[in-house]
């Protein structure tokens, strides 16, 4: 069914780290990839893919989907998106945000099927990576307190400027590469994720504070 | 690597996307046969996302606005200078223009003194040096007013001393003979 509509999907999985230069990247604005994709510019859903698919695996392996599942999840979410546009359903494409909950639709959708098997056979004799997530009780988790919230900004605050605006960029949404975060502050690559390394475990402390409190 | 569990570095680097394809599928591989490296990754992976929340949540104010009194002077100079060398002529025009004089009265010359200039002269130049901020830091300059100097411009790095504008020696500190 969605085979014909995923003509454009070979780029993504494996291949998609060197599906795109980091040159072309930085050139080419998500506005513009965003407006060709939804022209049907296969190469812009290409390089959009290429550009959002780390983030969108990320978000179901939050869930607790296996990896090799939420792979297959977020193939099919980037299908179904192509599918749209090109039945001019879609009007405007803000990623990752659509395809981030395309994907979550998918896993609820996933998980309910799981649990209707489930019915038929003993849900209990699967190992427990094999047991279904119910991706909604993962997304409560997900979801930060006030006071989470608060803490993890203080700590932020606590960072130097340098560091803050590489974490910013880097994980604001923009789905910036590393690459391009690393040349718009005129560190190296390395550095770069050397900082982010520092950010996180920082603000992983003062995210985990309050879960002892 | 991965032998015989992931470290959590490990599975910050793959989140991150630091690690190279072939490690990245041993990682994913390992991950399917073993519950607890599984949940270690979940773990990363959750934090990324919170981090991602704690990111969006954080205000992205133009920080980089620095009050910089540097170059005010000159600036001021060449948007002044001229309107006030011009007042001047005016003025000298208005008040040495010929007209009956009663002789021992004083002449109640009613000067008007007006200068084309914007009702709010920016009185501040600001600075935005930084690259990946320069677009927001000159909106929110430009929503207050004030000038935005650019890096590559005629701007020099701000000085913040003070400078009361009189000559040294004028202050002195013995007491001013009687």
């Amino acid at each position: 069914m969605v085979g014909a509509a995923v003509q454009g999907l070979p780029m993504t999985g494996r291949q998609r780290e060197d599906a795109e230069q980091p040159a072309e990247r930085a050139q080419t604005g998500e506005e513009e990839l965003s407006r060709r994709a939804l022209g049907g510019d296969r190469r812009a859903w290409d390089a959009l893919i290429a550009r959002h698919q780390r983030r969108v695996v990320v978000s179901l392996l939050a869930r607790g989907i296996r990896v090799d599942r939420a792979h297959e999840l977020a193939q099919e979410a980037w299908a179904r998106l192509i599918q749209q546009q090109q039945r001019g359903l879609l009007t405007e494409l803000r990623l990752p945000n659509l395809a981030l909950t395309q994907a979550a639709f998918l896993a609820a959708d996933d998980a309910r099927r799981a649990r209707r098997e489930a019915i038929a056979g003993n849900v209990e004799e699967l190992l427990e990576r094999q047991h279904p997530v119910d991706p909604s009780v993962s997304a409560e988790r997900r979801l930060l307190s006030e006071e989470q919230l608060a803490r993890a900004n203080a700590a932020l605050a606590g960072c130097s400027p340098s560091a803050r605006n590489v974490f910013l960029l880097a994980c604001d949404g923009q789905e910036l590469p590393h690459a391009e975060v690393a040349a718009r502050v005129g560190l190296s690559v390395q550095r770069v994720r050397q900082i982010l390394c520092e950010v996180r475990k920082r603000l992983r402390t003062a995210l985990e504070e309050e879960s002892h409190v | 690597m991965f032998d015989p569990h992931l470290t959590p570095s490990d599975a910050e680097q793959y989140i991150l996307g630091a690690l190279d394809s072939e490690l990245e599928r041993k990682l994913e591989a390992h991950t399917l046969v073993c519950d607890a490296c599984a949940r270690l990754l979940q773990q990363e992976a959750l934090l990324e996302e919170q981090l991602r929340e704690v990111a969006s949540a954080t205000p992205r104010e133009a920080t980089v606005i620095r009050p910089a009194r540097w170059r005010v002077g000159r600036a001021a100079a060449l948007v002044v200078g001229p309107a006030m060398a011009a007042a001047a002529a005016a003025l000298t025009l208005m008040v040495s223009r010929p007209g009956p004089v009663v002789p021992g009265t004083v002449q109640e010359s009613r000067v008007v003194l007006s200068l084309d200039l914007p009702v709010e002269l920016p009185s501040m130049v600001v600075a935005c040096p930084d690259l990946t901020t320069q677009e927001s830091c000159a909106q929110s300059a430009a929503a207050r007013g004030l000038l935005v100097q650019y890096p590559l411009g005629m701007g020099e790095v701000p000085r913040y001393e003070g400078s009361a504008g009189l000559p040294s020696g004028a202050l002195s500190s013995q007491p001013a003979p009687l």
